[in-house]
């Protein structure tokens, strides 16, 4: 990466860059014309009538166009007084956005090159956790609300329990425990969705419970649960195949981060540095 | 410290690159803008199995969505219809350095580290996001950086430049927007047609196009308008139902003349026109009214002409939902237009404008909160036979952070500066020496987030739902609310334990119509709320009522309907519930579940109905009271709040509407 960052191409992009915006600060393009002289082009005007076509989507009016060559000669009359009183030296919020730009050349170029399967594939080895597959769970619950059984509540949560597993997985879920707005049973949910509306605690303790049977109470944010799990299929590593976009966005951001970073040290290194403070430890990057 | 020296360059590299340097220019200024491509293909869930794994333990392919197989929502998706990143001319201004990419990360609960330089995560991913960033001015500052002299010649540059540097950075956004809303904004702002524009479109596009992922997470392509002609707010969030390829037909549709219009009515034709062209639906979301002054929902006359046929036909069609809270206050009603509603007094910014430049006074309150206009909305159907009011609520960020963290204990800040630092208790937000507003920082809201009843976590599905209002608002927490309405809901169906199946086989949920009422019948209701998982418990939940008698005048009525603790809570004389208590220990910012109920269930009838009537209803969710994000701030900083600080509050969720029509 560091042979990367001293191409040549690197190095022109980035003086071609600042050529471009210094070429275009002392010189208005498309036109040569003197210090009291203001010419409005045909490509000026083109502009201007795709412009306003794109945003009413129809051209403008004889009379319209008129108002947007006025605001243009306007516009220029402005900045050309504004660039003799000097006006754009010195502007934080300009250094703010120089810098941002610095950083949009940097991202672009770290954006280039298009990675391999094989770039992929060790990316996604390294990262495994990142695009796990989760893994799912299909199952059914039934709730009590602890408010309503009181003191009895471990007593209720006992005899319901045997009731359900006596009637080993056939039981008609939706006519017992409490009533409760959330659904009684699932399909395949992945363990992010079940931490969504259960709450993460209630996700992972479904991980700990084995299928086929009644189990319980797992408590969640609105009370107990009795659950049964019927199947759960464990996470694993996908395919490349599977998840490749997802690997190559995570990719291209890592290396636009990676690049940047290399970039700014690139420039960093023909600096040195004083800083007029005891307080302020050695900028070390 | 780096020692090493600027090194000389090479002779003969130099000269190579001199050369080189003005045929690369063109093309260094076009890389600048370069993306990644949009991905277009949709991940899969089901993923590929091996044979033998699969009959083990797969014996089915499970469906793509859990959700599969069901006709009706079963899970509210929350999300935010409002957020700014740096693409954003006043958030980068105030220093947001995080983009769209970042912004949907964030959303999706990735931990990112925030422009202020702290990690960032929300307690749990959220399922949407729209990327709304303001259309003027998008890629203001990046041609600000690709040498258009206008921009960097304008004296408002270096007044800008002269605040950020003596410290009042805040202060230099702050005057962006206002010079934004009074028209000044300098010469060269840029403009649809041109490439920075196009580019700055086109990268948010990419990043929705990269982020969405149907089932998991819905990343729509969307901008905001931000009409704020002397500071009035009258802003809306407009939301394109399909993917890049349709979106980048067009370019988002500005304020400022010749190019654009300040005017809801023309904003109207622009996205009749986009539907046209690009084959997607869009929608427009009004931001919340409340600092418009009394322009958001006009009754007699919008922009200087007469409100016709023509205005509540379109406005009806095209806005369907309104923001009613978010970071600059919540809009359901005020205390002044309800004055028996002792929950209306609930983060209200009722002191001017947006910047501050009018104050408020107490006529413009009408026409700015959602009650007034559902109210007068029935008004003008009467007259005009369409109601332009008719929408549905939503809450939603306005974060300018590129974070929508919402949460009281979590809560990143409307702009930059007011991430969390110790500061943000103490500073003041808007200054208007003129006018004498002021708003402190600490009267921002940890508000809102839009919950849509979908069938699916996908771009479609959610907004087909929020076109047939099917959504709620509530101001952080995640609590799950269902309204339905019909003519024979009845006691038992609240112990339904299906209560949802019940609610769309008897009724029309939450957004939806009743007509003509059966003779000597009233409407009934089915209306239940579960808590936020992780949150607070209910309070009481309330059906709000607005109707309209038979000499044209507009009333209103909030009933409670039912209640925690109802074991030991009884309406007293005046009919009025006792409050639910409160927990809250302010010095620890800490509360317990020990009052209220998780879930709150009834059915529940009009016991003054009269079917010539038209009326809406819609349902208010109170939590019980928890700390608001200043005591988390004080508790954390270990600071003092000023005097007068709101420090813990009840937060809620409200519905969208049920209305009902009578026959003529």
């Amino acid at each position: 990466m560091k042979t990367f960052v001293r191409e040549p191409l690197v190095h022109f992009l980035l003086l071609g860059a600042v050529l471009f915006i210094a070429y275009s600060l002392v010189s208005k393009p498309g036109s040569s014309d003197g210090p009291g002289k203001i010419t409005v082009t045909q490509g000026q005007i083109e502009n201007l009538v795709s412009g306003f076509a794109k945003a009413w989507q129809r051209p403008p009016t004889s009379e319209e166009l008129a108002g947007l060559v006025r605001d243009l000669v306007r516009e220029e009359v402005y900045c050309r007084e504004a660039m003799a009183l000097g006006l754009d030296k010195d502007d934080t919020v300009i250094r703010r956005r120089l810098r941002q730009k610095m950083e949009f050349i940097s991202d672009d170029i770290a954006a280039m090159p298009e990675p391999t399967d094989a770039d992929l594939n060790a990316y996604l080895q390294a990262h495994t956790d990142r695009f796990r597959a989760e893994q799912t769970f299909t199952f059914s619950q039934v709730y009590l609300d602890p408010e309503k059984h009181g003191e009895n509540l471990a007593r209720d949560i006992s005899a319901l329990l045997a009731r359900l597993n006596r009637a080993c997985g056939q039981a008609e879920v939706s006519a017992l425990g409490d009533s409760f707005l959330m659904e009684r049973s699932f399909t395949a949910a992945p363990e992010s969705e079940v931490a969504k509306q259960f709450g993460e605690k209630f996700a992972a303790k479904l991980g700990e419970l084995s299928p086929g049977k009644w189990e319980g109470p797992v408590e969640s944010g609105y009370g107990a649960h009795l659950v049964f799990v019927s199947e759960r299929t464990e996470g694993r590593v996908p395919e490349l195949a599977e998840v490749r976009d997802d690997v190559r966005r995570e990719w291209a951001n890592a290396q636009r981060l990676e690049l940047n970073e290399k970039f700014y040290q690139e420039l960093f290194k023909r600096y040195s540095v004083t800083i007029e403070s005891p307080l302020v430890a050695e900028v070390q990057r | 410290m780096n020692k090493e020296k600027t090194r000389p360059m090479k002779a003969k590299h130099a000269r190579k690159l001199i050369t080189s340097a003005l045929l690369c220019a063109g093309l260094a200024g076009s890389l600048i803008w370069l993306r990644v491509g949009a991905q277009q293909q949709m991940p899969t869930d089901a993923g590929t199995l091996d044979k033998a794994t699969a009959e083990k333990s797969f014996p089915n392919k499970p469906p793509y969505s859990p959700y599969a197989g069901r006709s009706f929502p079963t899970r509210p998706f929350f999300g935010d219809t409002h957020l700014h990143t740096s693409f954003s001319m006043d958030a980068g201004a105030f220093g947001c350095r995080l983009g769209p990419r970042e912004a949907y990360r964030f959303a999706r609960g990735e931990e990112i580290t925030a422009s202020n330089g702290q990690p960032a995560k929300l307690s749990r991913p959220l399922d949407f996001l729209v990327v709304a960033d303001h259309s003027d001015g998008f890629g203001f500052f990046p041609q600000l950086m690709s040498g258009d002299q206008e921009l960097l010649a304008t004296p408002q540059g270096r007044k800008w430049y002269d605040q950020i540097k003596s410290g009042h950075g805040a202060e230099a956004a702050m005057d962006i927007i206002v010079s934004f809303g009074q028209g000044r904004m300098p010469q060269g702002f840029p403009l649809p047609g041109t490439r920075a524009y196009r580019s700055a479109w086109q990268a948010t596009i990419d990043a929705a196009e990269e982020f969405n992922d149907p089932g998991h997470f819905t990343a729509f392509i969307g901008f905001e308008w931000t009409s704020n002609t002397g500071g009035n707010n009258l802003h809306r969030n407009i939301l394109f139902r399909e993917n890049g390829a349709k979106a980048s037909l067009v370019e988002p549709f500005t304020t400022m003349a010749p190019l654009g219009s300040d005017n809801p009515e023309d904003l109207w034709k622009w996205m009749m026109a986009t539907e046209q062209k690009t084959g997607s639906e869009v929608l427009a979301i009004a931001h919340n009214g409340n600092l418009s002054n009394g322009r958001m929902f006009p009754i007699v006359e919008a922009f200087g002409k007469k409100i016709d046929r023509g205005y509540v036909e379109t406005r009806n069609k095209l806005e369907r939902l309104y923001e009613v809270t978010q970071t600059k206050g919540t809009g359901e009603s005020h205390p002044y237009l309800s004055p028996n509603d002792e929950f209306a007094n609930f983060e209200t910014w009722d002191k001017g404008n947006l910047d501050g430049s009018v104050a408020k006074s107490k006529d413009m309150l009408e026409f700015e909160y959602a009650r007034s206009a559902l109210k007068n909305g029935l008004k003008l159907e009467a007259l005009l036979g369409v109601n332009p009011y008719k929408f549905g609520l939503v809450g939603s960020s306005d974060a300018h952070t590129g974070l929508t963290a919402m949460e009281e204990d979590n809560f990143f800040g409307k702009t930059t500066p007011q991430e969390p630092s110790p500061e943000r208790l103490t500073k003041t937000f808007i200054n208007n020496p003129k006018t004498g507003v002021t708003i402190m920082d600490w009267e921002v809201s940890a508000s809102g987030y839009a919950a849509v009843w979908a069938t699916d976590n996908t771009r479609a599905a959610i907004f087909d739902a929020m076109q047939r209002r099917e959504t709620y608002a509530t101001t952080g927490p995640r609590m799950t609310v269902r309204f339905f309405g019909g003519w024979d809901f009845e006691r038992a169906d609240a112990t339904n334990r299906m209560p949802a199946a019940i609610g769309y086989s008897k009724g029309v949920p939450m957004g939806g119509d009743l007509r003509d009422a059966p003779t000597g019948k009233s409407p009934t209701f089915l209306v239940a709320a579960l808590k936020d998982p992780i949150g607070a418990n209910l309070d009481r939940i309330q059906v709000v009522k607005g109707w309209l008698d038979a000499k044209g005048e507009v009333h209103e009525q909030v009933y409670d309907v039912v209640w925690g603790d109802a074991d030991k809570r009884k309406p007293g004389a005046n009919g009025k519930l006792p409050p639910v208590g409160d927990t809250v220990d302010v010095e620890n910012a800490t509360w317990s579940n020990t009052i209220g109920d998780p879930e709150l269930i009834t059915v529940w009838k009009d016991p003054n109905f009269d079917s010539r009537q038209r009326a809406f209803y819609y349902v208010r969710v109170l939590e019980i009271p928890t700390p608001r994000w200043t005591a988390y701030d004080a508790k954390r900083f270990a600071i003092k709040a000023l005097p007068g600080t709101s420090m813990k509050f009840q937060e809620r969720a409200y519905t969208s509407p049920i209305w009902y029509t009578p026959a003529n």
